[in-house]
C-alpha cells in the first residue's frame, strides 16, 4: 500500500494517545477543468491536492483531524489531534453513545475501468473540440451566451484502519456538457446538454465523447431560442412524463436524501435536515407503485459513485432501498447501522482526503421498467412532458417537492404536442412515488451523475449517480411557480 | 505556525517570490491561501462529528499576450512550485488568445487597500477543541432544562491569505471567524438561533440557545396554513436565505453584460421600492469582508440599489476593461466561469424595531428560517423555497401560535417593492440585513410538520 509507514505510524499514534479504534486516509486529487464561453477559453485549470487525514474513536465519540503536509511530524501531530478532538466530544454525549460495527480486515486495491486514458487526449485537442462544440450552440441565432465544458478528476487514496484494513484505491471520473443561453425581452431560457449538467460518469475520456456535444449542441442553442416565444407551460393537474435525466434528480432529492440513515437519525436535523422515511416505517410503508424498485449500487458499471471501498473501508455492494414499491432499507455507515441494526452500504464517503467521511448518495438507481420509451405517452389525453432540470426545492424532511425544467411538451392524445416554456410541477413524494405507472425500460436507462451534491458542515460537494429511465406519473400539479 | 504550515507573512510571500522568479511567463499571479479550520457539531445535545482541517492552496496564473492559464497545489517545495509554474505556462501557451484579457492589474490601478476593523483575533485562531465542546455544553444545558433536543454546529477558523503579481502587487490579510447555529427541537416543532463574528468571545451562546428554544416551545403544536398572499416577516436567517440569489444573479458584471440580470438596462430605473438600499461593503462592522479582491485591487464600496432606484453592479479587471467602467475590486479567484460577484452585501436598515412591524401587523406570519431557495426564473428573479423552524401566525400584532411550514413562489425583486425594513441589523453569513416585512407575500402549499 502506498504510504503503509505513515499510515501505521498515524495509527500507532492514535492508539497510543488512548483511540479505541482509528483510521486514517491519504489522498491525491487531480482535477482538470476546461471550459468554453462565447468563443473565449473562460475556465482552464489543473488542481491538485495531497493530505491525509485521522478519524479516531475514544469511549464512544469521534474526533478528525486532517493536513495538507504529509510528514513524520505532522502524521504525528493529526493523530495526537483527532485523539484530543474525540475525547473533546466524548465530554458532551448527552444520551447518545455511539457504536461502531467492524469493518473487518480489508486488503485490497481497486482501479476504474476505462477505455481511454484521458492523459492521452491532449489540451489542444479538448480546447479544439470544446470550441467547435460552443460555437455550433451559438450558430443557432438568438443565442447570447454559449459554453461548453469538461472535467477529468481522478482520486487516488489510501486506506488503514486499526483492523488491520489496507486499501489503495484510483478512481477515474469524467464529464461534458453544453449550454446555451438565449435572452429575449424580459426572458432568459437555457439548455443544457446532456441532462440537467452534463453526462458525468466514472470511465476514461470515452465518457466525453459517449456525451456527443458537437451533434447535439445546435439544437440546444435552437431550442433556447425557442423558449423565448413559447407559449407559457400550463398549469393545472394532470399526467406528466419526465425525461430520465429529471427522473434523476427528483431520485436524488425525493429517495436519495431522504433515505440516508444519519438524516433518519437526526444527524442532519440543523442543516440538510431529517427525512419523513423514519424508521417505524421501514418494512411497510409504500413509497411508490408496485413498479418502484431502487437500489443503492456502489458496484454499477460507469456510474459516476462508483468504488471498491468507501471511506471507512466497506467493500462495494448493493443494498435495497425501495422493492417493489416498498421501503426496505436505507444507506448506512458503520455508526450509524449500529444504532439500528442495519447493513452497512459501502457509500460513506468525503469529498477529498480532509474531510470527514459521512453518508453520502451513493448510486441511487430506479430498475427499468417494462416500457419502450415511445410507449410513456400512450393513454395521455391532455398532458406535460419535461426535460431536464432547472430548479429544485424540497422540504426538510423530503416531502414538499417542486421541480422545474428546462423545456417542456404538450402531450395531447398520446403525442409529443407544442413546445411550451418554464414548466414546473409540484408534490409531496410518497403520494408522487405512488403516481408512477410506467417506467422505460433498460433501453432508455442511462446512469446520470451528479457531480455537486452538498451536504454536511463543513459543506461538503460529492458525486452521486441515480441511474433512471424516463418514467410517467398520473395526476400531477403543474405550473406552480407561475401562478400569480 | 500551524503544525508544519505558516501562516507568517513574510514566509507566504517568499514562496510568492519563488513562483514570480521561477515563471517565464510575460506576467504571473500567484495565490496562496493557509486556513486553519474547526468544527464542532451535536445533534441530540450530544457532540457526534468534530473536526479539524489545516489546508493550503497555491494557485499561480500565468499569461503570455491574452493566453492565460491557471494550475494549482497544495505542496510547496520546490519541485511541486516549479511544476506548478510549468503547468500554469503549459496551459497559457496552449490556450486560444482572449482578445478582452486586459493584462493583470498593475499597482497603480490596484489602488491601496485598508483592512475592515478587527479582523484577526488571537484566542479564535487557537481555539481548542475542549472550549468548542465547552459551548456544545453550555448549549445543551438550556435545551436539557426545557426538555427539548439540540442539533447545530460551533466552529472557529483563522485564514491568511497572501496575493502578489509579477507587476508588483503584494498583498497579505489575515482573519479569523467564528458561528454558532442551533436548531432546538421539540416533538411537534422547532426554533433556530445563528450568530457570527470575528471572534469566539462575542458569540453570545446561552442567549442564542433560550431564543432558539423558546421558538421550539412557542410553535408546539403547529397549525395548518392554508396557501395564499400574507404579509410576512422574515428575520434576519430567513431574509438572507430570500435575497441570496441576487448577487449571483444581477449584481455582477457578466449576467450585466449578457442581458440575464434583472439589472441589465435599467440602471438609473426605480426597481424597487424607494426605502430599500443595498450596497456592498467589505468593511461593514459587522460583517466579514477583505479589503482587497482576489486579483488583488483594493476592494470600493458599491452602492448596487440606492432609495429603489438601480445604480451599478461589480467589476473586476476583465469586466472593467471590457465594459469600459471602473474597477470595483469583486474578482473571484482565476480561473472564474462567473465573473465579478458581491460578497459583503449590506442591506440599509429602516426605522422600526422589528417588535413595532410586528406590533402594526394585523394578520401575518413570522418567518424564522428559510430554506432550499432555488431560482425559478432568472429574469424575473422568481424564486421557490420553504419555510422552516419555526413558522408563527401574528394576530393583531402579537405572535401567535406556530404554524406548518409552508413552500413560497415569489419574486425577489417584486418582494422588495413591497417592504418595509427594521432598524436592527444582524449578519447571517456574509451578508448584513435587517428583518424585512413583506406585503402580500405568496405561499403556494405546505407540508406536514
Amino acid at each position: 500500500m502506498k504510504f503503509e509507514s505513515e499510515a501505521q505510524r498515524a495509527l500507532d499514534t492514535a492508539v497510543s494517545h488512548g483511540a479505541d479504534y482509528a483510521d486514517v486516509r491519504f489522498g491525491l486529487v487531480r482535477d482538470e477543468h476546461l471550459e468554453i464561453r462565447n468563443g473565449v477559453v473562460n475556465g482552464l485549470s489543473d488542481a491538485e491536492s495531497a493530505g491525509f487525514s485521522v478519524r479516531a474513536f475514544y469511549a464512544g465519540a469521534w474526533g478528525f483531524a486532517s493536513s495538507a503536509v504529509i510528514s513524520d511530524a505532522e502524521v504525528d501531530r493529526i493523530a495526537a489531534l483527532a485523539v484530543d478532538i474525540a475525547k473533546a466530544s466524548a465530554r458532551v454525549k448527552g444520551n447518545q453513545r455511539i457504536t461502531l460495527l467492524p469493518a473487518g480486515k480489508q486488503v485490497g486495491a481497486y482501479r476504474t475501468q476505462f477505455e481511454i486514458d484521458p492523459a492521452t487526449v491532449s489540451l489542444s485537442d479538448r480546447v479544439k473540440y470544446l470550441m467547435d462544440v460552443e460555437a455550433e450552440a451559438r450558430a443557432a441565432k438568438g443565442v447570447t451566451v454559449g459554453r461548453a465544458w469538461l472535467d477529468v478528476w481522478r482520486t487516488f487514496k489510501s486506506f488503514a484502519s486499526t483492523e488491520g484494513s489496507l486499501i489503495d484505491q484510483e478512481l477515474l471520473q469524467c464529464g461534458s456538457a453544453v449550454h446555451a443561453l438565449a435572452v429575449g425581452d424580459g426572458d432568459a431560457q437555457d439548455r443544457i446538454f446532456p441532462g440537467t449538467c452534463g453526462l458525468y460518469q466514472t470511465g476514461g475520456y470515452e465518457i466525453i465523447n459517449a456525451a456527443d456535444l458537437l451533434a447535439n449542441a445546435r439544437r440546444v442553442g435552437e431550442e433556447a431560442v425557442a423558449l423565448l416565444t413559447a407559449p407559457q407551460s400550463p398549469s393545472g393537474t394532470m399526467d406528466v412524463v419526465l425525461s430520465g435525466d429529471q427522473v434523476s434528480l427528483q431520485i436524488h432529492e425525493s429517495i436519495g436524501h431522504a433515505l440516508e440513515l444519519d438524516r433518519v437519525l437526526g444527524w442532519e436535523a440543523n442543516f440538510s435536515g431529517t427525512s419523513f422515511a423514519t424508521l417505524d416505517k421501514c418494512g411497510s410503508f409504500s413509497y411508490g407503485s408496485d413498479i418502484v424498485t431502487v437500489v443503492c449500487d456502489m458496484t454499477c458499471p460507469k456510474a459516476l459513485a462508483t468504488h471498491g471501498y468507501d471511506d471507512e473501508g466497506t467493500p462495494a455492494r448493493s443494498v435495497d432501498l425501495i422493492r417493489n414499491g416498498t421501503l426496505v432499507g436505507y444507506m448506512a455507515g458503520r455508526d450509524t447501522a449500529s444504532v439500528v441494526n442495519v447493513p452497512v452500504s459501502g457509500c460513506v464517503r468525503s469529498e477529498y482526503w480532509g474531510r470527514l467521511p459521512m453518508i453520502r448518495i451513493g448510486n441511487v438507481n430506479l430498475l427499468p421498467g417494462a416500457a419502450p420509451e415511445a410507449a410513456l405517452f400512450d393513454g395521455i389525453k391532455n398532458g406535460l412532458y419535461m426535460e431536464s432540470n432547472r430548479s429544485w426545492s424540497i422540504d426538510d424532511k423530503r416531502l414538499n417537492f417542486q421541480f422545474g425544467c428546462q423545456i417542456g411538451y404538450e402531450i395531447k392524445d398520446g403525442k409529443k404536442g407544442r413546445l411550451v416554456k418554464n414548466p414546473t410541477y409540484a408534490g409531496m413524494t410518497p403520494k408522487f412515488w405512488n403516481s408512477c405507472d410506467a417506467i422505460g425500460d433498460e433501453r432508455s436507462w442511462v446512469a446520470w451523475g451528479t457531480p455537486n451534491c452538498g451536504k454536511g458542515e463543513p459543506l461538503q460537494t460529492a458525486r452521486s449517480c441515480q441511474g433512471a429511465s424516463p418514467a410517467r406519473f398520473r395526476n400531477v400539479e403543474v405550473g406552480v411557480g407561475y401562478v400569480g | 505556525m500551524l503544525g508544519e504550515i505558516t501562516s507568517d507573512r513574510g514566509e507566504l510571500e517568499a514562496i510568492l517570490e519563488r513562483v514570480f522568479a521561477r515563471s517565464q511567463a510575460d506576467q504571473t499571479e500567484a495565490l496562496l491561501y493557509v486556513s486553519d479550520s474547526a468544527l464542532t457539531r451535536f445533534t441530540h445535545n450530544s457532540i457526534h462529528e468534530n473536526v479539524s482541517e489545516l489546508n493550503r492552496n497555491l494557485s499561480v496564473r500565468a499569461v503570455f499576450g491574452k493566453r492565460v492559464g491557471v494550475a494549482s497545489t497544495d505542496k510547496l517545495d520546490a519541485d511541486s512550485i516549479a511544476a506548478v509554474v510549468e503547468r500554469a505556462t503549459e496551459i497559457a501557451k496552449l490556450s486560444p488568445e482572449d482578445k478582452d484579457f486586459p493584462g493583470l492589474p498593475s499597482p497603480a490601478a490596484a489602488g491601496i487597500p485598508h483592512d475592515p476593523p478587527h479582523p484577526y483575533d488571537e484566542v479564535t485562531a487557537r481555539l481548542s477543541a475542549d472550549a468548542r465542546a465547552s459551548a456544545v455544553a453550555e448549549i445543551a444545558r438550556v435545551m436539557n432544562r426545557h426538555e427539548l433536543d439540540a442539533a447545530g454546529f460551533v466552529s472557529s477558523r483563522s485564514d491568511a491569505l497572501a496575493l502578489g503579481n509579477s507587476l508588483g502587487i503584494r498583498r497579505y490579510f489575515k482573519s479569523t471567524d467564528a458561528a454558532l447555529n442551533i436548531k432546538a427541537i421539540g416533538e411537534t416543532s422547532s426554533g433556530y438561533g445563528e450568530g457570527f463574528a470575528r471572534s469566539f468571545a462575542d458569540l453570545p451562546f446561552a442567549e442564542l440557545a433560550e431564543r432558539a428554544a423558546k421558538k421550539a416551545v412557542d410553535s408546539a403544536n403547529p397549525q395548518v396554513l392554508a396557501p395564499g398572499k400574507y404579509t410576512v416577516i422574515l428575520e434576519p436567517p430567513a431574509f438572507h436565505e430570500f435575497v441570496g440569489y441576487l448577487s449571483w444573479i444581477g449584481f455582477g458584471a457578466q449576467p450585466f453584460e449578457e442581458g440575464s440580470s434583472f439589472m441589465a438596462g435599467r440602471l438609473s430605473e426605480k426597481i424597487v421600492g424607494d426605502n430599500v438600499t443595498i450596497r456592498d461593503d467589505y468593511a461593514h462592522p459587522k460583517g466579514d469582508g477583505m479589503p482587497f479582491d482576489f486579483e488583488g485591487v483594493a476592494r470600493q464600496p458599491v452602492t448596487l440599489i440606492e432609495r429603489g432606484i438601480a445604480k451599478d453592479v461589480v467589476y473586476d479587471s476583465y469586466y472593467a476593461a471590457k465594459l469600459r467602467h471602473a474597477n470595483t475590486g469583486h474578482a473571484l479567484p482565476a480561473p472564474n466561469s462567473e465573473g465579478p460577484l458581491p460578497l459583503n452585501i449590506v442591506i440599509e436598515p429602516g426605522s422600526k424595531s422589528i417588535e413595532q412591524l410586528i406590533a402594526e401587523t394585523k394578520n401575518g406570519v413570522l418567518v424564522t428560517r428559510s430554506w432550499y431557495i432555488r431560482l425559478v426564473d432568472q429574469k424575473k428573479t422568481l424564486i421557490t423555497g420553504m419555510t422552516r423552524d419555526g413558522l408563527f401566525s401574528i394576530k393583531d400584532g402579537k405572535v401567535g401560535p406556530g404554524l406548518k411550514n409552508m413552500r413560497f413562489n415569489e419574486s425577489i425583486v417584486g418582494a422588495l417593492g413591497r417592504c418595509e425594513l427594521a432598524k436592527e441589523l444582524a449578519r447571517s453569513d456574509s451578508y448584513v440585513l435587517p428583518a424585512v416585512k413583506i406585503e402580500g407575500f405568496h405561499f403556494t402549499s405546505g407540508t406536514e410538520f
